[in-house]
């Protein structure tokens, strides 16, 4: 890093991980689209890649990137908001490559061994074949010391340096988001305890704490892009954090109507997961009126200039407040009542939904970091978009929403024909996958999956040659 | 208005839940009323600053 | 000088957020408690002296089970009724039927069954869900794939296909070879067995009901 104008051990590292995100990023696209593939011609890598295992890389490649970029974006702010260099750097950067060489091990197990005898040790030493988090038990244990590093690191350096109300939100967001993870690392042979203990994991991770993360970045990225007022920042915040975990927490119960639980759960679970989406409301309506306000700020000073200092960045932290509350809030209350779900569930609606969430929540800001880290590695002061970023920005953003509305219109034929008419037997689900407008949807998600993909190259492209065009101000 | 319990298993919450929405209604209120003991504890504080 | 609005004061909203968080946080772990015990697998007595459980115990491969409307509780729920032979014996003990459960129950994790499959309606949708698959009329003596793989017994036809699934194609989109043996496959059977036992409120309606008229057939 010779030119690097970073000034931090802290974003140093942050940038190794967002390097090693964006590369596992590109290996989630490549086998969604095996994937997606496999749906259009069935006999594509049959008995060499299945579609059990290009989808188990594929949802555990977006889990890992995802993760990888979510501790990268703590490793740079963390100087910003603390004022002081992170506390035990060379841990981070020895857990890093612990983390990374783990990673690269578990996916050409992965992907050369595939399935082992129906034994613990394949357990160990496979995959556990848990949707999400299939990482052998080997992995789940280092992925435990790796995270308990990286927490041990945020809380020194938190309790050290000046603790904002961001960095607060951080330590007990990032310390409940690791410890759900222990939940989902047992074994037991009642498959309806199994999912419940599951959904611990994923429920809690994606509609709880991963979303907390999101507000606390969000309100870093305003305060950092556009000059918000930290004072107002950091109340929306707790508004949204009141209002993400109040919904959130009790909101699981929409994963417990059908597993085996009782009831009740189809109460609790309908009307607090159905208040999910107001806090989604309020994170895009913030990062606008913001936005706004501050634009109209300068505007009656007489000035003439954007006060966005980052301008791809802030495109993509717009976007997600955007895909937040069309693919978390919208798709996810579609089908979070129980009456709905009882034909929803397990259908292409629940994917169309899976992916918009994760990409118009996560992966949005994620790369927004990633512009964010790009600017402060060059030194600069504003930075513009160029045609590549627009381009970029555009095919992928497009591409998932293209993907999203094609699946939701499979969905609809799996839950009309296979649920609701045929009664979702085994004929019923094969009839409403040959009929023409499901066949359709699969076409245009591979269309749409193509599309993301290439815009994924481009994307690569720009972060690599953004930081050297010459219409920024330095 | 009151419905027989119908669950397999009779509990506390299964209990609760009696008809339309009495479980989970019961449920947000008890997590919002308390609110309103908080924020008359920080009206008292603000008048005392000010 | 005006009055600051306790609304727009950080401290409050902190507060606010702490408290929310934290009971949420207790309630669940309290549901938690309460759920658990109910979705605890039953026992060979439970079976024996008709105690209805959530998720019945091991021994319910003993059992035929059937998927029926309960009035009472407005949706279909499973019934195990008299004995019924699985892989000609009606009288695995508690000890053998576990064993079989938990060779079943890995299986379906080691061979990956989530990631094309629904099990309890949750994993990928490229195959059909699995949560009712014993009950399929599929695999019933009226079905098809007794005949396709020419066995006599629903269990010995899914034990079968299991092991050599690309021998018999039931769709264009088939099921790979998993190197499935035959004890791993009478554990899977079982496990599909005892999964179509569990209370599931319900899910999925209509199963094996509607012969259905599709596109005019």
């Amino acid at each position: 890093m010779a030119n690097s104008y970073l000034t931090t051990e802290s974003k140093k590292l942050a940038t190794w991980y967002f390097t090693f995100a964006a590369i596992i990023f590109g290996a989630q696209l490549l086998f969604g689209l095996v994937a997606a593939t496999q749906y259009v011609i069935p006999g594509f890598l049959f008995e060499i890649v299945d579609f059990s295992v290009a989808r188990m890389i594929h949802i555990n490649a977006l889990v890992v990137w995802m993760v990888f970029a979510m501790i990268g974006s703590v490793y740079w702010l963390l100087p910003d908001e603390t004022g002081i260099e992170t506390v035990g750097i060379g841990l981070g950067k020895l857990l890093f490559w612990v983390f990374a060489a783990a990673i690269v091990v578990v996916v050409l197990v992965y992907l050369l061994v595939q399935v082992g005898p129906a034994d613990e040790t394949s357990l160990w030493l496979i995959h556990e074949g848990r949707e999400y988090i299939e990482a052998p038990r080997w992995a789940d244990i280092g992925i435990v010391v790796v995270v308990l590093g990286f927490i041990y690191n945020l809380y020194a350096t938190g309790m050290k340096g000046n603790r904002s109300g961001i960095v607060t939100v951080l330590m007990a967001d990032m310390l409940a988001f690791a410890g759900i993870y222990l939940a989902g690392m047992g074994y037991t042979d009642n498959i309806s305890i199994d999912q419940f203990w599951w959904w611990w994991v994923i429920h809690l991770w994606v509609e709880a704490t991963w979303e907390v993360f999101v507000g606390s970045i969000a309100a870093y990225g305003l305060i950092t892009m556009i000059g918000a007022h930290r004072k107002v920042v950091e109340m929306w915040l707790w508004i949204e954090v009141a209002m993400l975990f109040g919904s959130g927490i009790l909101g699981m119960g929409h994963h417990y109507f059908w597993i085996g639980t009782p009831e009740y759960w189809w109460e609790i679970g309908a009307l607090f997961s159905a208040l999910e989406p107001l806090p989604l409301v309020a994170m895009f309506i913030h990062v606008l009126y913001d936005w706004g306000k501050m634009q109209g700020e300068e505007s009656a000073k007489g000035q003439d200039v954007s006060v966005i200092a980052n301008k791809p960045a802030f495109t993509w932290f717009v976007l997600n407040a955007i895909g937040n509350f069309l693919g978390a809030g919208v798709w996810g209350f579609f089908h979070t009542f129980p009456q709905v779900n009882l034909y929803t569930h397990g259908t292409q609606f629940t994917s169309a939904h899976g992916h918009l969430a994760f990409f118009g929540a996560y992966g949005t800001l994620l790369i927004g970091m990633f512009y964010l880290a790009v600017q402060g590695k060059n030194g600069i002061k504003v930075m513009n978009a160029t045609k590549k970023s627009i381009w970029g920005t555009s095919m992928i953003f497009g591409g998932v929403l293209g993907m999203t509305a094609a699946l939701t219109l499979s969905g609809y034929v799996d839950v009309l024909v296979s649920r609701a008419q045929m009664g979702a037997t085994w004929s019923g689900y094969f009839e409403g996958q040959a009929s023409m407008w499901f066949m359709q949807g699969m076409d245009w998600r591979l269309i749409m999956g193509v599309v993301t993909f290439l815009g994924f190259f481009v994307l690569v492209a720009d972060l690599l040659s953004i930081g050297k065009a010459t219409h920024h101000k330095r | 208005m009151f419905e027989p319990f119908v669950d397999v298993v009779p509990s506390f919450f299964g209990w609760l839940n009696q008809g339309p929405l009495t479980l989970t209604i019961f449920l947000h209120t008890v997590i919002v009323l308390p609110m309103f003991w908080i924020y008359k504890q920080e009206k008292a504080r603000l008048e005392q600053e000010s | 000088m005006a009055k600051k609005s306790v609304w727009s004061d950080n401290r409050f909203w902190q507060r606010s957020a702490a408290w929310v968080t934290g009971f949420a946080s207790m309630l669940l772990i309290w549901l938690t408690f309460d759920t658990i015990p109910q979705i605890t697998m039953g026992t060979n007595a439970d079976l024996q002296n008709g105690v209805t459980k959530r998720v019945p115990g091991p021994t319910v491969i003993n059992y035929k089970i059937t998927y029926e409307m309960d009035k009472k509780r407005g949706h279909e729920i499973p019934v195990i009724g008299e004995k019924e032979m699985f892989f000609g014996r009606d009288d695995w003990s508690e000890e053998e039927a576990a064993e079989l459960l938990h060779l079943g129950k890995l299986g379906s994790q080691v061979k990956n069954c989530m990631n094309c499959h629904t099990l309890l309606g949750n994993g990928a949708y490229y195959a059909p869900d699995l949560t009712k698959a014993w009950l399929d009329p599929a695999w019933g003596p009226e079905g098809s794939m007794q005949a396709m793989t020419g066995k006599s017994t629903k269990e010995e036809a899914m034990s079968e296909f299991l092991q050599n699934p690309s021998q018999y194609p039931t769709h264009a989109r088939m099921m790979p070879d998993l190197g499935i043996t035959a004890e791993e496959a009478k554990g899977l059977v079982a496990f599909l067995k005892h999964m179509s036992s569990i209370d599931t409120n319900g899910f999925p309606r209509n199963f094996g009901k509607i012969q259905g008229a599709v596109h005019g057939k």
